[in-house]
């Protein structure tokens, strides 16, 4: 089983100018397929969140219907032509619809689609698609962006089979893929080195140990508190990781698991401190209070804090407002 | 704030803010010192730029409105959250020959603006031709840092005709036509007062006719220049920006 983390937040910019947020992220589980999708609306064009929608969706529809079809086929270019054929005609449709021009509609896009042990890659435009391997970060397409930093190619333009790039093959030992718009590149994509940032395996990794719901609103708080203030673009990001099978919840972890998990896979950690951790991660899996965790563990709020701050530091609880919860999951 | 947070900034990177090179081109030639409003003639005549000049004392010249407008530019480029991290200006000015007065910098780290002297004739060839070097040289520099970069921008302001080498002008028309049909450059031909040649710098712009300020309405001008350099600085990966022609009627004749 594959699951999905997605999240988008409207930028600092569009903020100012009351424009909507113009990325647009997609997740669909049909025919034992999972798709996923994102698209960044062009700036300039006034449509472009409309256009940016309905090409996520599209793309994953399509995908879904027809995985073994488009896997099959080793003409690539052929692939590209009927992919942004089909999309074009969606688009002149909706352009009908709110009587605009299709450049109106402009966006790039982004795709990634498993099924079996076999995965298809889209990618138009800029934004970055991450693949997780070995238990490394790795990329698999990097941005399109031309000379200028203003400038890339959409799913409208006409040279966009030229830059287009369709990826497939085996998974083997990759385990989650990540689809970045520009503005998330900014704070997760070196690019200089050409690198992507150390958040993001930490957010595969997270994903296969926290509950999905919890992940995705943490993630969200992410996005709008650190990464939105480092561009005035919107900023979104899907992910989709398989599952570890091996991983039944933290209550079922050998002693050793739980010790790396805690952060101490160096320092001794006493039986006793041991417990307390479990305990209250037992007890926060419905949301408490400082001063409840405090009584529950019979110990004074100081030294209590030490653990919380551990198991904040660890991710394995969050804190909104002053309401603690767990968030690994303790048993599945 | 960042310590409750699930993504901290240690995990992630930290890309320099890409950049908008902008180059001003200005004239400085003898006609730079016309004076409007208030003023005297004083009965006397000076030869300079091509032509014979009234002598006056009071007013304000073209080349102290200018000074102004260009210290209201960096005023409002400050003020500016986005623009002050992106712009990075330097400064050419034209009359008998071309002089970079400014090499590029951040407006935070920039020195003092000089002071502008009107004399001289106006060699407009050389001082585009100049700005074009210093503009693919700074691009270069960004290309050689790994800094993401937008088309760089030429502002050419002047209220004369050219008089330097045709050769060079012919080159620069040439040059700048060029890199805006190529979409390399964004050009905003700026012609001043009434003894501007529109017809020379519409020849620098092949996408939209040259702008002709009323009068000396360098503030607007500049106050308009800086909000769009924050545009552009807000646009995004993907967006070609659009230039608010809108914005320019307000103060400028097309």
């Amino acid at each position: 089983m594959w699951n999905t983390i997605q999240c988008a937040v409207q930028g600092r910019g569009h903020i100012k100018t009351e424009t909507p947020c113009q990325d647009k992220t997609y997740a669909l589980f049909k025919n034992d397929i999972y798709a996923i999708a994102l698209a960044d609306g062009a700036g300039s064009a006034k449509m472009s969140h409309y256009g940016a929608e309905y090409v996520t969706k599209q793309i994953c529809e399509v995908l879904t219907d027809d995985f073994d079809m488009y896997y099959a086929e080793e003409d690539g270019s052929a692939i590209k032509r009927k992919i942004v054929n089909d999309l074009i005609d969606g688009l002149q449709k909706i352009a009908i619809n709110y009587g605009c021009d299709i450049k109106e509609l402009a966006s790039t896009l982004l795709v990634a689609a498993v099924k079996d042990d076999k995965y298809i890659l889209i990618h138009i435009g800029d934004g970055v698609i991450g693949y997780l391997k070995d238990d490394e970060i790795k990329i698999a397409s990097h941005p399109e962006n031309g000379e200028f930093v203003n400038t890339t190619v959409f799913v409208t333009s006409r040279d966009v089979l030229h830059t287009m790039k369709i990826i497939k093959g085996k998974l083997g030992n990759i385990h989650g893929f990540a689809l970045m718009s520009d503005g998330t590149e900014t704070s997760f994509y070196n690019k200089k080195d050409k690198l992507l940032a150390p958040a993001l395996k930490k957010l595969m990794k997270l994903s296969q140990i926290m509950e999905v719901s919890c992940l995705e609103r943490e993630t969200m708080k992410s996005f709008e508190n650190i990464i939105k203030n480092n561009t005035t673009d919107d900023c979104s990001i899907i992910l989709l990781v398989e599952e570890d099978y091996s991983f039944h919840g933290y209550n079922l972890l050998p002693r050793k698991e739980k010790e790396i998990m805690l952060g101490y896979s160096n320092a001794l950690l006493s039986k006793k401190r041991m417990q307390r951790f479990g305990e209250i991660l037992n007890f926060l899996v419905f949301p408490n209070t400082l001063f409840s965790v405090s009584r529950k563990i019979y110990l004074k709020k100081k030294y209590t804090m030490k653990y919380i701050d551990v198991l904040l530091e660890q991710n394995l609880i969050v804190k909104n407002k002053e309401i603690y919860q767990t968030a690994v999951i303790m048993e599945k | 704030m960042s310590s409750n947070m699930l993504l901290r900034v240690q995990d992630l990177v930290n890309n320099p803010t890409p950049r908008v090179a902008i180059c001003l081109c200005l004239d400085t030639s003898g006609s730079m010192g016309v004076v409007e409003g208030d003023c005297v003639e004083t009965g006397e005549t000076i030869y300079d730029d091509g032509k014979t000049w009234n002598l006056v004392t009071g007013g304000t010249s073209r080349i102290d409105e200018l000074m102004s407008g260009v210290e209201q530019f960096y005023d409002a480029i400050r003020e500016d959250e986005m623009a002050v991290y992106s712009a990075e200006i330097c400064v050419v000015t034209f009359n008998d020959r071309a002089t970079c007065v400014m090499d590029f910098a951040n407006i935070e780290r920039q020195e003092d603006f000089p002071e502008l002297i009107a004399t001289g004739d106006t060699a407009m060839g050389e001082g585009v031709n100049l700005a074009l070097d210093l503009l693919e040289k700074r691009k270069q520099e960004y290309k050689d840092k790994g800094v993401d970069y937008y088309q760089p921008w030429l502002v050419l302001m002047t209220d004369g005709e050219p008089n330097g080498s045709p050769g060079e002008l012919a080159r620069a028309i040439q040059r700048t036509t060029d890199m805006v049909n190529n979409k390399k450059l964004t050009v905003f031909p700026i012609g001043i007062g009434d003894e501007s040649d529109m017809s020379t710098l519409n020849s620098f712009s092949p996408k939209r006719p040259a702008l002709k300020l009323k009068g000396l309405k360098f503030r607007e001008f500049f106050v308009w220049l800086s909000q769009s350099v924050s545009r552009v600085s807000q646009s995004t990966p993907g967006e070609t920006v659009k230039l608010d022609i809108e914005g320019i009627k307000g103060w400028a004749e097309l």
